[in-house]
């Protein structure tokens, strides 16, 4: 059995009945944005521990502000922006508590198979060339290509002009492009990106 | 707008370009390693979400009946408390009845209650007073 579109419930729909405590409502908008709060989360820390921390905990900090969500067909953007706003108090946290870090390349001393050293050599230069763009650069770039949302959706819930988002989009694929295309990598995995 | 696209075979470059940019950020995808990352992830949120879950379940069951009955209970308690305590107040007041002060100059033009002349001048009476009585 196929569902209709007007079967699909709206974000409105959603958020009305989780602040009556729907469970399953919840699940849902927990569900329908939890790649995009990632995403949101891993363009501002960088760091995958901290992006899963903060977007997990924004659903928990949404949930209880629920009812000063004025606009509940809108819940999209304004989740997104208790996303940042927790994501910028974690890594003001984290920069505060200077904690010892390891370094990447002394992650493990065993030695890794090829294929998974590539990927991992791949995923840390997608970090870096990430880290050199501005925020609402990584934001866009991972919310398209991440999370799959078109440009008017990124627009919409970021509050940005949908002319913004595209050059925001450009420039960041570009800069990513040349970032990874300067990898000290063998041609497979430059062929594997670029 | 694309940039430097001149030529059909640009374009379709630029485009494979951009898919397999997508591609590669896909890596950054947790689910990429962990295809059951995010069950866990909601699993998570919502298990923790369950105290204010239930908390907005228990205000929505509140109906109007309810509000109703536990705003008569605090009035009806009040009212009864009110009430003791006017009791109280009026138990406590009535002692003896406060005198009545009469200037002289009242005393002279308007007559002043309580007993008579004739009941002072009673035979049972004080002489003395009822011959005071006769000389005003």
């Amino acid at each position: 059995m196929s569902l209709n579109r007007s079967d699909i419930p709206t974000d409105g729909d959603l958020v009305q009945r989780a602040k009556r405590g729907d469970e399953f409502a919840f699940g849902q908008l927990v569900e329908r944005y939890q790649t995009a709060s990632y995403a949101v989360a891993l363009s501002v820390t960088g760091r995958h521990e901290d992006a899963e921390d903060a977007a997990q905990e924004s659903f928990l900090v949404a949930l209880q502000r629920l009812d000063e969500c004025r606009s509940p067909e809108r819940f999209a953007g304004w989740l997104m922006t208790i996303v940042r706003n927790r994501s910028r108090n974690l890594v003001r946290r984290e920069s505060l508590r200077h904690t010892d870090q390891v370094p990447p390349g002394a992650q493990s001393l065993v030695p890794l198979p090829d294929r998974v050293a590539e990927t991992l050599e791949l995923r840390e230069m997608l970090r870096e060339g990430l880290a050199a763009l501005p925020e609402v650069q990584r934001q866009i770039v991972l919310l398209h290509d991440l999370e799959g949302w078109k440009h008017r959706e990124i627009a919409d819930r970021l509050g940005l002009p949908s002319g913004t988002v595209r050059s925001h989009l450009h420039f960041a694929r570009k800069a990513l492009r040349a970032s990874l295309s300067g990898m000290p990598a063998g041609p497979d995995l430059q062929r594997q990106v670029l | 707008m694309r940039e430097n696209v001149h030529n059909g075979s640009d374009y379709t470059e630029g485009l494979n370009q951009e898919d397999e940019l997508a591609q590669a950020l896909g890596l950054l995808d947790p689910a990429q390693q962990d295809p059951s990352y995010w069950v866990r992830f909601r699993s998570w949120v919502v298990s923790n979400a369950g105290a204010e879950l239930a908390r907005r379940r228990l205000v929505r069951e509140l109906t109007v009946a309810d509000v109703m009955s536990s705003w008569a209970r605090a009035v009806v308690s009040t009212a009864a408390l009110v009430a003791a305590l006017a009791g109280l107040l009026l138990v406590r007041g009535a002692g003896p009845p406060a005198l009545q002060l009469v200037g002289v100059e009242e005393l002279l033009v308007s007559e002043v209650e309580g007993e008579t002349i004739p009941t002072l001048l009673a035979p049972e009476t004080n002489g003395t007073v009822a011959f005071a009585a006769e000389i005003f």
